[in-house]
């Protein structure tokens, strides 16, 4: 037992690594450009909008040197629409993660290596070659993000959003900020509860599979140690019938098996 | 775990021992044929899986399922998984059933053990976010249904076996350090 911590990100980590997630400020004053670890920030210059990482835009919201604009994510319609596809249309899967096309939605300066520093038409940038961006390097949560879908940070950049920049989304949402943290808490309660009930895909021989796709960092922290617990159970009860299948494969298939050994040779 | 499970197998010996009466209380006797004794599950373990070097290929021990995986139990859970309180049963009944299940490769206590430990693990995670009050505020109404939830709950977090508590801790420390970051956001 030399480390304490469970496996994986505990949510102290996964909230950090949110940190470095773009977001769209609109700066009050003008700041140039800062060289950091993950390439150059934007020069700042009001009133045009520019991305930041997320923690660099807390703090010059904190100082009170820029305004944060939310993602589109974030409004209660989208919410609202993700609760209902969530509820009502899909009810055992979980809703999307963001499309790929969207990666390039918005020109970042800043990481100009990555993106390639251009707007694109979607059609464009299912053409465009290039890798692909996963999670922390996709701009999931500027401005430009598409509605309707929750990006891989979602709850952390929502509720950093909501505890540091309350007034900017409920500004941009035009709705009480009640109603933007009461459509998150119903979220949160949706999915963690299918996260439970999703148990019950285990529950056939061969069909040990969990489906987890568009399901959210925080949402990983929080229920690890549980679903690893689950399929380790799952695994252990269905050890000796495992046990019993191979060996019944190996009796039939040693013919077979002894001609590979030969090709292998 | 199981090593120390003091749950025994029922354990039919087939030939005469002496010496070993004591197993059946009766110290002076030999152990007779037909006997049935009850062994520590490490023990009766062992002697099935010895039974294949037997002289004339017959085995000097067979055994029977222990009551916690009876037929009783079985078809109880196969009834509703949840009604079950599996602790009564054994303390390590998962355990217990892994380990029968090595031995006799019943085919249907796997999936029965199977459904239930998946359908109970659900169960487990709900109680386990719900305990210790992990519900939001401003949500009166849930609130309240989460009580409701609560006296049928205790019930069933007692009837949990081993693996069901680890379990447990699992998704309530998981719960709990999501609940406790969620208030740390607003500090930080």
């Amino acid at each position: 037992m030399a480390l304490p911590l469970p496996p994986g990100l505990t949510h102290a980590e996964v909230s950090f690594l949110a940190e470095m997630e773009l977001v769209t400020v609109v700066p009050r004053q003008r700041l140039e450009s800062i060289d950091l670890l993950g390439g150059k920030t934007p020069a700042l210059r009001p009133p045009h909008r520019a991305d930041l990482p997320l923690w660099l835009a807390l703090l010059l919201k904190k100082q009170r040197r820029a305004n944060i604009v939310p993602p589109r994510w974030l409004h209660p319609s989208s919410l609202a629409e993700i609760i209902h596809r969530e509820t009502k249309e899909t009810p055992l899967a979980f809703s999307e993660p963001p499309p790929a096309p969207a990666r390039a939605d918005t020109a970042n300066p800043g990481y100009a290596h990555r993106q390639g520093g251009q707007q694109h038409q979607r059609q464009q940038e299912q053409e465009q070659d290039g890798p692909i961006m996963s999670a922390p390097f996709r701009p999931s949560c500027t401005a430009d993000a598409p509605a309707g879908y929750l990006p891989y940070h979602w709850l952390e950049v929502a509720e950093a959003l909501l505890a540091h920049a309350g007034d900017d989304v409920a500004s941009l949402a035009a709705s009480s900020l009640g109603e933007v943290r009461g459509l998150l808490r119903d979220l949160v309660e949706v999915r963690a509860a299918k996260m439970r009930s999703s148990t019950a895909q285990l529950e056939g021989f061969g069909g040990g599979l969990m489906l987890l796709r568009g399901v959210g960092a925080m949402e990983l922290a929080e229920s690890r140690g549980f679903v690893l617990g689950v399929v380790d159970g799952v695994r252990k009860i269905g050890a000796s019938a495992e046990a019993a299948r191979r060996e019944m494969e190996e009796e039939r298939g040693g013919e077979e098996g002894e001609s590979d050994e030969e090709m292998g040779l | 775990m199981s090593y120390y499970d003091i749950d025994s197998i029922l354990t039919e010996s087939e030939l005469d021992i002496p010496d070993l009466g004591y197993l059946d209380n009766t110290p002076t006797q030999p152990l007779k044929t037909g006997a049935k004794v009850n062994l520590p599950l490490w023990l009766a373990e062992m002697l099935v899986i010895a039974n294949t070097g037997d002289v004339e290929g017959k085995s000097f021990v067979t055994f029977d399922l222990p009551p916690a995986l009876g037929n009783d139990v079985i078809q109880a859970l196969k009834a509703d998984p949840r009604a079950v309180p599996l602790r009564d049963q054994s303390p390590h009944f998962y355990g217990l059933g892994t380990h029968m299940m090595e031995l006799s490769e019943e085919q249907e206590l796997a999936a029965v053990l199977r459904k239930t430990f998946v359908t109970r693990a659900s169960e487990v995670a709900l109680h386990a976010r719900k305990v210790g009050g992990v519900g939001h505020r401003g949500k009166g109404a849930e609130e309240g249904s989460n009580l409701g939830i609560g006296g049928a709950g205790e019930e069933f977090l007692r009837g949990l076996d081993e693996w069901e508590r680890k379990l447990f801790r699992k998704a309530h420390d998981g719960a709990k350090s999501g609940k406790e970051w969620m208030e740390g956001v607003k500090k930080h």
